[in-house]
C-alpha cells in the first residue's frame, strides 16, 4: 500500500461536491483520515442536519440531546460561509439552541434555511430568523410564526415554503407581499381560510389545506398552479352562500398559467360563483390540465372543466379523475347542456394526451369523452380507467363502458384507446 | 475533404483538434466534443478548427481521461435516449479504478463537465460512506500520517461515535502489540490471534453494524451498574418478562425499549426510575467516556500484563456481541439486573462468557 494519494489533493470544489453527496456524519469522520483531511470538512456550505447524525437511538430525548450536541460542536468547529442550513429530526422539539443558531446562521449569511421539527409541539420561531437578510429559500414546518413589527421582508427571498405554520392571515400576507422577489410559495395546512396573495414575480403556487376562499390579486407570472383544497362543514356552508365568482378571483389575473393541478374540492371551489358578465380569459400557455375528484353529476364542475379547456387552446395534456362516488349517479342529469353549450367547432388542436380516472360510466363521463375524442384531431392517447363495484358484473363480458367508448366518432386517425378496469 | 464524388454521412461531420498536455493531438467529432463547455468556449473563440491551431486541454487531462470523457459525452450527446438508458450507461460507466475515477473527476471538473463531476463524485461518494477510515485510507492510498492523540481531539465529542474512538485505540493497542509481538514470539502467538480476530471481526461488526452506540454505552453502564447490583437485588423479576415486544434495533418508530417497558404497569413502580436514571448515566457519561475508560488501559506502554491483556481481550468480544445484539434485549438486561439467573456479562474468572443472546456472534467461537 505504498501508492500516492488519489483523492487528497483533488481540487475543493470537488472535494465539497464529494463531501455534500455524503450525510454529515461521514463527513465528519474524514477528519481523522490524514493530516490534510482534518477540516476539509470544515469548510462545507451546505449543511443537512438530521436524525441519522447521531447513532440510532430510540429514546427521543436522548436523541434530540445527542443531536443538539452534534449541531453545536459541529457549528462551533465550523469555518467560513455557510449557504445551506437544514436540519429535520423526529425527535428536536422545541430547543433555547434553535435560536442560537438561527442567531449564528444570520451572521453567517445563510442564504437557504430549511427547519422541519416534525415531532411534537411547535417551535415557536426566534426574532433573529427575520435577520437572516440574505435569504433565498426558505422552509418551515410545525412552527409559529410572529413577524415582529419593524420586519420589512425578506428582500431576496424566492422561496418560501410553510407547512403546518402558525401566522395570521395577515402576517402572511404581508410576509408574501413584502418578499417582493418571491418565485415560489407553497403553503401546506395554514390557519386561516382565507387568503390574498399579492406578489408580482411569484411562478409557482402550492396550496394545500382547507380554504373557504383564495384570492390570486396580484400574481401575473404565475405559470404553475397545484392546489388541493379540502373542506369541513363550515367551510361547505360557507360555499353554498358565496355569491363571488370564484373562478375569476381565482383564475383571473393568472394570464400566464402553464400548468393546473386541483386535488379535493378545487374543482368544486372555482365551479361556485355567478360568471354572467366576465369576460372570458385565454390562457394560451396553458399546456397542462390535472383536475382529480371531480363530481360529474354536479353540472357546475362539467362547465367549469369545460371552460377551461375551451380557454386553453394550446392544451396539450389532460387529466380528469373523477370522485368515484357512485351512489350520486342515480340523480337526473341535464344533457341537453351538452347540446347548448359546447360548440361544435370547438377543436383542441394540441391535445395530445388525455387520461380519465376513477370513471364509472356516468353520463357526463361519457360525453366528455366523447366530446374530447371528436374534437381533438392530434389526439394520440385517450386513457379511460373504469370504477368496477361489483365484480360480478363484467367479468367476463366487455365493459359496456368500453363498448360505447370505442363508438364514438374519433377526429384523430392515430388515437390509442386505452381501458382498463380497477376492481374494488 | 478529399472524396467529392461519394459524399457520405460521416464526411459531412466536422472534426475537432484536440491537444492534451503531453502533446499528443487528436481528433472528435464537433458534436461531440462540444458537449463538453470548455471545448465549446474554445471554438467559439475560433481554436481547434484544424490540426495547428488545437484546442489546448487543461493540463489535469490526460490522454486516457480524454477518451472516456469523449465516450461519455458520445454517448449523451444523443437526444432520443431514455432516461433509463442513459442512468444504465453511466453505472456501467464508472466501473473503473479508483486511481482512475479520481482523474477522471478532476479532468471533468477542468473541463466543466458538471454531470460527468456529479456522477464521478457521487461514486466517490459511495466509497467513502458508511466505511471505517482506515478502509478509505486503503481505498483511496491516504497516508495515515495523525498520531493517535490528535485523532482523538477534539473532535471526539463531535464525531460522538465511540466506535470510532474504539476502533482507534484498538489499533493503538494492535500497533503496541505487534512491536511487542517482535520481541516475545511464541507465547503470544494464541492470544494474539484472539487478538486480531477481535479486531476484524470488531471491524467487520461495525461496518456491517447501521451503529448502536446505544449498546455501547450500556455495556459501560453496565459495568458501573455492577457495584449496584447488590441494591437492586430486589427488583422484582416480572421485569424480564414485561418487554416481548421485540422490534428489532432499527425498527422501532415511535415506541422504544423504554417506553414499551413503561407501558407495562406491573413494572412501572420498580424500573422505571432505574431505566430513567440509567439513562441520564448514559448521557452525562458522554464525555467520561472519552477519557477515563477503562479501555484506555490498552494505551498504557509496552509492559502489559498478560492477564489484564486477556481481560481486555474478554471486554472487546463483549463489546462485539454488544453491537449485534438488539437494544429490547438490552432493556431486558439491565431490567433483570439484580436477577441471580443472568449471568455477569464481566466475569474476570477466564471462564469465557457465557450467553444467552447468540445471535450470529462470531466470536463465540473464541470463547474458551
Amino acid at each position: 500500500m505504498h501508492g500516492e494519494d488519489y483523492i487528497t489533493d483533488l481540487p475543493e470544489s470537488i472535494i465539497e461536491t464529494i463531501l455534500t453527496k455524503l450525510p454529515l456524519r461521514d463527513v465528519v469522520r474524514t477528519s481523522v483520515l490524514s493530516s490534510k483531511w482534518r477540516y476539509k470538512w470544515a469548510t462545507l456550505t451546505e449543511l443537512e442536519f438530521n436524525d441519522t447524525c447521531v447513532s440510532h437511538i430510540h429514546h427521543s430525548a436522548l436523541a434530540a440531546a445527542k443531536l443538539v450536541k452534534f449541531v453545536n460542536q459541529f457549528l462551533l468547529l465550523h469555518d467560513g460561509p455557510i449557504n445551506r442550513f437544514t436540519i429535520d429530526s423526529a425527535y428536536l422539539q422545541r430547543s433555547p439552541y434553535l435560536d442560537q443558531w438561527l442567531l449564528f446562521l444570520s451572521r453567517k449569511d445563510v442564504q437557504e434555511l430549511n427547519i422541519g421539527f416534525c415531532g411534537g409541539d411547535w417551535f415557536r420561531a426566534p426574532s433573529c430568523l427575520f435577520s437572516c437578510k440574505k435569504l433565498t429559500a426558505l422552509e418551515l414546518v410545525r412552527c409559529v410564526l410572529h413577524p415582529p413589527l419593524y420586519f420589512k421582508g425578506f428582500p431576496n427571498l424566492k422561496h418560501l415554503s410553510l407547512k403546518q405554520v402558525h401566522i395570521t392571515r395577515d402576517a402572511v400576507e404581508n410576509l408574501i407581499s413584502s418578499c417582493t422577489l418571491l418565485e415560489s410559495l407553497t403553503l401546506l395546512y395554514f390557519d386561516s381560510r382565507k387568503l390574498t396573495i399579492r406578489a408580482p414575480n411569484l411562478t409557482c403556487l402550492v396550496l394545500e389545506g382547507e380554504f373557504e376562499d383564495i384570492c390570486l390579486e396580484n400574481t401575473p407570472m404565475l405559470a404553475v398552479i397545484s392546489v388541493a383544497m379540502y373542506i369541513n362543514d363550515d367551510i361547505a356552508q360557507h360555499y353554498d352562500q358565496s355569491s363571488s365568482c370564484n373562478f375569476y378571483q381565482f383564475l383571473g389575473g393568472v394570464p400566464s398559467i402553464q400548468r393546473l393541478t386541483g386535488h379535493g374540492f378545487f374543482t368544486k371551489y372555482i365551479s361556485i360563483g355567478n360568471t354572467l358578465g366576465e369576460i372570458q380569459p385565454t390562457y394560451r400557455q396553458l399546456k397542462v390540465i390535472d383536475l382529480y375528484q371531480v363530481s360529474f353529476d354536479n353540472l357546475k364542475e362539467i362547465m367549469v372543466i369545460l371552460r377551461l379547456l375551451l380557454s386553453a387552446p394550446n392544451l396539450q395534456a389532460l387529466q380528469i379523475g373523477g370522485s368515484a362516488d357512485a351512489s350520486l349517479a342515480t340523480d337526473a342529469v341535464d344533457l341537453d347542456f351538452w347540446d347548448k353549450e359546447c360548440p361544435r367547432d370547438a377543436t383542441f388542436e394540441q391535445l395530445k394526451s388525455v387520461k380519465m380516472t376513477q370513471m364509472l360510466g356516468l353520463p357526463h363521463e361519457m360525453r366528455l369523452i366523447e366530446f374530447l375524442l371528436g374534437n381533438s384531431p392530434v389526439l394520440e392517447l385517450m386513457d379511460v380507467s373504469q370504477n368496477v363495484h361489483d365484480e360480478t358484473d363484467e367479468n367476463d363480458d366487455e365493459s359496456e363502458m368500453y363498448m360505447e367508448i370505442l363508438r364514438f366518432e374519433t377526429a384523430s386517425a392515430e388515437v390509442v384507446i386505452a381501458f382498463t378496469e380497477n376492481y374494488e | 475533404m478529399s472524396e467529392p464524388d461519394v459524399i457520405k454521412p460521416e464526411m459531412m461531420k466536422s472534426y475537432i483538434w484536440l491537444q492534451t498536455a503531453d502533446g499528443s493531438i487528436q481528433q472528435v467529432e464537433q458534436e461531440v466534443a462540444i458537449f463538453c463547455p470548455f471545448i465549446c468556449h474554445e471554438i467559439h473563440a475560433g481554436m481547434g478548427s484544424s490540426k495547428t491551431y488545437p484546442i489546448s486541454l487543461p493540463a489535469r487531462v490526460n490522454p486516457v481521461t480524454l477518451s472516456l470523457i469523449l465516450d461519455y459525452c458520445r454517448f449523451h450527446q444523443v437526444p432520443g435516449r431514455s432516461n433509463k438508458e442513459r442512468k444504465s450507461f453511466d453505472e456501467k460507466f464508472i466501473r473503473m479504478d479508483t486511481n482512475r475515477l479520481c482523474e477522471l473527476t478532476s479532468a471533468a471538473d477542468s473541463l466543466q463537465l458538471k454531470p460527468l463531476v456529479d456522477l464521478t463524485s457521487r461514486a466517490l461518494a459511495r466509497m467513502i460512506e458508511g466505511k471505517t477510515p482506515e478502509e478509505i485510507r486503503e481505498t483511496f492510498h491516504i497516508p495515515d500520517d495523525l498520531t493517535e492523540e490528535e485523532k482523538l481531539e477534539p473532535l471526539k465529542n463531535i464525531t460522538d461515535d465511540p466506535r470510532i474512538r474504539l476502533l482507534n485505540r484498538l489499533y493503538a493497542r494492535k500497533r503496541k502489540e505487534l512491536k511487542e509481538k517482535e520481541k516475545l514470539k511464541n507465547v503470544e502467538v494464541e492470544a494474539e490471534h484472539v487478538d486480531d480476530r477481535s479486531v476484524d471481526e470488531l471491524l467487520s461488526f461495525i461496518n456491517g453494524e447501521n451503529g448502536d452506540s446505544k449498546e455501547v454505552k450500556t455495556a459501560k453502564n453496565k459495568k458501573k451498574n455492577r457495584r449496584r447490583k447488590e441494591q437492586q437485588k430486589n427488583a422484582p423479576p416480572v421485569c424480564a418478562n414485561s418487554n416481548t415486544s421485540s422490534s428489532p434495533s432499527n425498527g422501532t418508530k415511535e415506541s422504544n425499549g423504554v417506553s414499551s417497558v413503561s407501558r407495562d404497569d406491573r413494572v412501572k413502580g420498580h424500573c422505571l426510575p432505574n431505566i430513567s436514571e440509567l439513562l441520564k448515566l448514559q448521557d452525562s457519561e458522554d464525555d467520561r467516556f472519552a477519557l477515563d475508560d477503562d479501555f484506555d488501559d490498552c494505551d498504557i506502554g509496552d509492559g502489559i500484563d498478560p492477564e489484564i491483556k486477556e481481560q481486555i481481550d474478554r471486554e472487546v468480544e463483549d463489546f462485539a456481541r454488544r453491537l449485534n445484539s438488539d437494544w429490547p434485549e438490552r432493556v431486558q438486561e439491565l431490567l433483570s439486573l439484580g436477577q441471580e439467573r443472568r449471568p455477569s456479562l464481566y466475569s474476570i474468572n477466564g471462564n469465557g462468557c457465557s450467553t444467552k443472546r447468540s445471535n450470529a456472534s462470531g466470536l463465540e467461537k473464541h470463547e474458551k
